[in-house]
């Protein structure tokens, strides 16, 4: 219900004159900290884990990779394995250690002398019984744009404590805007049966899909930690407007086992199970 | 429960204790006048009848003096014997009288005289000229509509709050932004009363505009510092608005047409001589443009406030007022999503004069601020509602004791019923499922005594204390929470209560004090210490607070908030009055101030209590400020150098971090010139800091995302660059037809008047073209000149 609230910064800019443009900032240059992005999921693998460095905010080029880790990523069940680095700050598993719901996953790394660790789990599915692709007009309620809009189908399983992200595809490529970021937690909607959940809801820059179009829909079922950061990833980047919350990090599962040490991890290593459909608009 | 007390607030209690009549003794030999006790008592009026509330009777050899109540009346305890009695108000030609007082009672009815308006004189006071030096207030400011008049308003919309803005030790986090910010507290920490009855939230349009129709106000007062003991329940300050009375002999109506909205206000005589009411209505018409545009034909977005005050005379000793207030804010985007949210305030207070030196006023009054939103229909329909209701009962004596002793004192209790949401499906096919997080419910019971003193002729004090009991209240099932400081804390335990049960009790004893020692007849020296307790608390964890911010009680898990602050000022007035200045300088402290864990969700969130941080704050700063009263031009300079700083375990790695409404300069200029009888200029210039904000250093890649980052986890190590503002305007009077009680005026303004872009926020965002690319935005609130034309008029 969150998304509601832009809602009313609009209205406040209602027939005002609000404005904003690009302005140039300066910002100090502080030192790099190691990042993590990585994932055990229910699927076969291989699982990759990628390590970055945190760059200078507007040094607009991609981020520099962290290279010669040693990454072990062990399991509840017992097996463990080391990661191999597949390409620069790209590090992979071999198949020895196989997601399964209920299971829990350690990663360590070693990186520069510092040893930093982070643990998930895999929680219970959200099943998909479906994805369709309607069509609605410009004008339409809640409508903005002419074209095919993508609707989830599933029952969401009783008990609350269920967080899952929604991934849409359109031709093999993920809509990644900050706007796509979507995850929910079942708080409001427990054991319900979903008919029709709009999942394409990105209002500005969100082109409905199109005749021919190949569409994928991934629903990542996510503990609750990583629902609160992948929250706080997308208010922090869908932050302007009036009641902007103030800016501030986001959480990481990741720490430094060296409490004392002034090197931090950000990023995240998380665990989730994945339920999937696919259709071609015709 | 006892408080923490600072070392400072010790000694100041110390004093409190000491008895004046030591310090009395002393002086009384050197009065003159014979001991014998005498009363002077009676009524202020205009030639209308309308009471002069405010207008003072000094006598000014003894150095004594009283101001009239709301309803013009007054007493004054004086020694018998013969006095020159002044009645003045400003606007009004001054009486002088010699009275001779045996030792009995005297009533005085007088009637002052509106002073000649053919000078084309502006007045920007509502105060006897030397009231600034002479009372015991400081950290005082009232404003009478006449002075909330003449400012330059935005879009020609008269506004109460945006005129305080203009005020040293007020500002604001942003245009738009709702309520205000006074010596570094936040907007929660501001206790408004209309009539009475507390505001919980004083927007209109988010915060563009504030609740009150500046037809039906008659005048505000914000108190800064030296808080009297009658007051509490808010750390920072007290805005005390006061309703217009209806005119007992005739009918008169005024109102206006203007960009934003259009009021009309009504009144008259109930029962000629008697009673009388007052109405006024507005009605904002933005929506009936946005009818002509086609996207946005079905949508709608408006406010509307109704006002009123109704005074019956009961008798020569007894008073009824009745005031009322009902206004909402309405937002609709179609019919795919509707929203409003609005006060509604009620207040009954019957006063009694047991005698000439005793009287009563009892009150009750009821306030609630809600808010609804939601979809009507569909799979997403669903209703969501948030409350607060605060209903009260208070007695509140006057007591004149002796010459120069006034006692005041009183009690009130206070049912609070805070709904913090309600989630309800509106369709059978929506997705929702209701949600409801519990009622919170909670007491309050006040005690004060407040003593105003005149030690002697240049020394003269009001002290007191209030004393005030808490109780967080079932029904409900209690959560308890514990844990380190910055993460979320973790449930340590549940328990069960009934309805009315208590679950945590917080009293608390608040002394207040002032004195004012005077140097000249035209400067004086003052001092204040002020300790204030908060037992409500707006959780809002966005840079302006929105109309779906929820308030709290103290909670066994929320503890109260304190506030001690000490004040000292200089007053000092020239050229006969004509101008007044003053510096006060003020330091305080606050604890249990409270803040958020990096991503909480305040709405909706039923473990919210586990989301909070609490930490200490401290604010202190030097306000200048110098007006002119007389003369063509009229207008003040206001400056204030301060800062304000918070510490939350939790946040900033513990350390001290600037809050977001700490603005170091803050400054106003406001001038009116009478360029001829029936055409006035005025121009207000504002400049303050930019408000602090956390910026980031770094950034991360994640998923294929861009996510800032700032090292250290600091808060708010970033200004935004500094507000400054012109407006301008123009009145223009019509000629007044003899015979005619119609009487017309155009104000034309100019808001933003030379275009500046302020920054309200600056946020970041990817490239829309080049994801990799990360830019820094400024959101202006308004980014251009907003011309204005406003007809007002009055019969």
């Amino acid at each position: 219900m969150k998304r509601f609230l832009p809602f009313l910064g609009l209205a406040a800019a209602l027939g005002l004159t609000g404005c904003e443009d690009v302005v140039d900032l300066a910002v100090p240059r502080t030192a790099p900290l190691l990042v993590v992005d990585g994932a055990v999921t229910d699927q076969p693998g291989p699982y990759v884990v990628k390590l970055t460095s945190t760059a200078p905010y507007f040094e607009n080029q991609a981020t520099p990779p962290v290279t010669g880790a040693r990454l072990v990523l062990s399991s509840s069940d017992g097996p463990q394995e080391t990661l191999r680095e597949q390409r620069p700050g790209v590090y992979v598993s071999g198949g020895t250690v196989r997601g399964r719901v209920g299971g829990r996953y350690t990663l360590a790394i070693e990186t520069a002398g510092e040893h930093y660790q982070a643990e998930t789990e895999l929680r219970r599915p959200l099943p998909v019984d479906s994805i369709r692709a309607e069509y609605h007009r410009d004008g339409e309620p809640t409508y903005t744009r002419d074209g095919y809009y993508i609707y989830y189908y599933g029952q969401e399983q009783a008990g609350k404590g269920d967080y899952v992200r929604f991934k849409v595809f359109r031709n093999g490529v993920l809509r990644n805007e900050p706007a796509d970021l979507q995850v929910r937690s079942d708080d409001l909607v427990d054991g319900t049966y979903f008919r029709g959940l709009l999942l394409t809801t990105n209002p500005d820059r969100g082109t409905p899909f199109a005749k021919g179009d190949r569409v994928r829909v991934e629903v990542e079922a996510l503990t609750a930690d990583n629902y609160y950061f992948l929250n706080e990833v997308r208010t922090q980047l869908n932050n302007g407007g009036l009641f902007a919350p103030p800016p501030a990090n986001v959480r990481t599962n990741v720490r430094n086992l060296n409490a004392n040490s002034p090197q931090k991890a950000v990023g995240y290593f998380a665990g989730y199970t994945v339920r999937a459909d696919s259709l071609v608009i015709r | 429960m006892s408080p923490p007390v600072y070392p400072f607030a010790w000694l100041l209690t110390a004093s409190l204790v000491l008895p004046p009549a030591a310090l009395l003794a002393q002086t009384a030999p050197g009065r003159g006048a014979g001991t014998t006790a005498a009363t002077l008592r009676g009524t202020l009026a205009d030639a209308a009848g309308q009471p002069l509330i405010g207008a003072t009777i000094v006598v000014k050899a003894l150095g004594l003096g009283t101001a009239a109540d709301e309803q013009g009346c007054f007493a004054l305890a004086l020694p018998a014997g013969t006095h020159v009695v002044t009645y003045s108000f400003v606007g009004y030609e001054p009486r002088t009288e010699t009275l001779t007082l045996a030792g009995g009672p005297l009533t005085r009815t007088v009637q002052l005289v509106a002073a000649s308006v053919s000078t084309g004189e502006v007045i920007v006071t509502a105060r006897r000229a030397e009231d600034n030096v002479q009372s015991t207030e400081m950290g005082v400011t009232r404003l009478d509509m006449k002075t909330v008049r003449l400012v330059p308003a935005l879009l020609g919309e008269v506004d109460v709050i945006r005129t305080l803005l203009l005020l040293p030790g007020v500002s604001t986090v942003g245009e738009g932004a709702a309520g205000f910010n006074v010596r570094g507290g936040g907007i929660d920490q501001n206790l408004i009363l209309l009539d009475d009855a507390p505001v919980m939230n004083s927007s209109h349009l988010f915060g563009l505009f504030s609740i009150f129709n500046p037809d039906a106000v008659s005048d505000i007062k914000l108190v800064k510092g030296g808080l009297p003991a009658q007051y509490g329940g808010r750390l920072s300050s007290l805005l005390d608005v006061r309703l217009k009375n209806g005119n007992a002999d005739s009918l008169r109506g005024s109102g206006g047409i203007g960009t934003v909205s259009s009021r009309l206000a009504l009144d008259g005589p109930i029962q000629k001589g008697k009673s009388a009411f007052a109405l006024a209505g507005r009605r904002s018409y933005a929506d009936v443009f946005l009818k002509l545009v086609p996207a946005q034909r079905d949508n709608a977005a408006y406010f509307y406030d109704l006002t009123g005050k109704a005074s019956f005379t009961l008798g020569p000793r007894d008073g009824l007022y009745l005031s009322g207030y009902l206004g909402r804010d309405v937002f609709n985007f179609g019919s795919s999503f509707l929203s409003d949210f609005g006060n509604t305030l009620g207040t009954v207070r019957w006063s009694h004069a047991f005698n000439p030196r005793l009287a009563v006023n009892v009150t009750a009054l009821t306030s609630q601020y809600d808010y609804h939103l939601g979809v009507p229909t569909g799979t997403t329909g669903f209703d969501w509602q948030s409350s607060i209701l605060n209903r009260t009962g208070k007695v509140d004596f006057t007591y004149q004791r002796a010459a120069g002793s006034t006692l005041s004192f009183g009690a009130s209790g206070t049912w609070y019923t805070v709904q913090p949401g309600q989630v309800t499906p509106t369709d059978p096919a929506s997705i929702f499922q209701p949600l409801q997080r519990p009622d919170q419910r909670a007491t309050e019971g006040a005690a004060y005594l407040d003593h105003e003193q005149v030690f002697s002729p240049r020394l003269a004090g009001q002290y007191g204390l209030r004393l005030s009991v808490f109780d967080y209240r079932g029904p409900g099932r209690i959560a308890e929470y514990a844990g380190p400081d910055g993460v979320q804390k973790a449930l340590v335990g549940e328990q069960e209560y009934g309805k009315g049960d208590r679950v945590k009790r917080y009293a608390n004893l608040e002394p207040r004090a002032s004195l004012r020692y005077t140097l000249t007849a035209a400067s004086s020296l003052k001092a204040s210490y002020t300790r204030t307790v908060q037992n409500l608390h707006l959780l809002s964890n966005t840079t302006a607070s929105s109309p779906l911010d929820v308030w709290s009680p103290s909670t066994n898990n929320i503890r109260p908030e304190h506030a001690d602050q000490l004040a000292l000022g200089y007053f000092r007035n020239f050229h006969n009055n004509a101008y007044e200045a003053s510096v006060e300088v003020y330091g305080k402290t606050l604890d249990n101030q409270i803040d958020y864990i990096n991503g909480a969700n305040v709405l909706l969130n039923a473990r919210l209590e586990a989301d909070l941080l609490y930490g200490r704050g401290r604010a202190y700063g030097a306000e200048f400020y110098l007006r002119k009263n007389n003369g063509p031009l009229t207008g003040w300079v206001s400056y204030t150098l301060s800062r304000s700083e918070r510490r939350i375990n939790g946040i900033n790695n513990n350390d001290w971090y600037v809050a977001k409404y700490d603005k170091p300069h803050n400054l106003a200029v406001v001038g009116s010139y009478a360029l001829t009888a029936r055409l006035a200029l005025s121009g207000a210039f504002t400049y303050s800091t930019g408000i602090a904000t956390t910026m980031p250093d770094s950034r991360f890649e994640y998923q294929g995302l861009i996510v800032p980052n700032v090292n250290g986890d600091v808060r708010n190590n970033y200004r935004v660059p500094a507000y400054h503002r012109l407006d301008l305007s123009a009145t223009w009077q019509q000629q007044r037809n003899a015979g005619r009680r119609w009487q017309g005026e155009w104000v034309f303004s100019l808001y933003n008047a030379y275009g500046r872009r302020n920054a309200y926020s600056i946020y970041l965002r990817q490239n829309e073209n080049n994801p990799l690319q990360t830019e820094a935005v400024r959101l202006s609130v308004f980014g251009t000149v907003l011309p204005s034309v406003t007809y007002n008029f009055k019969f």
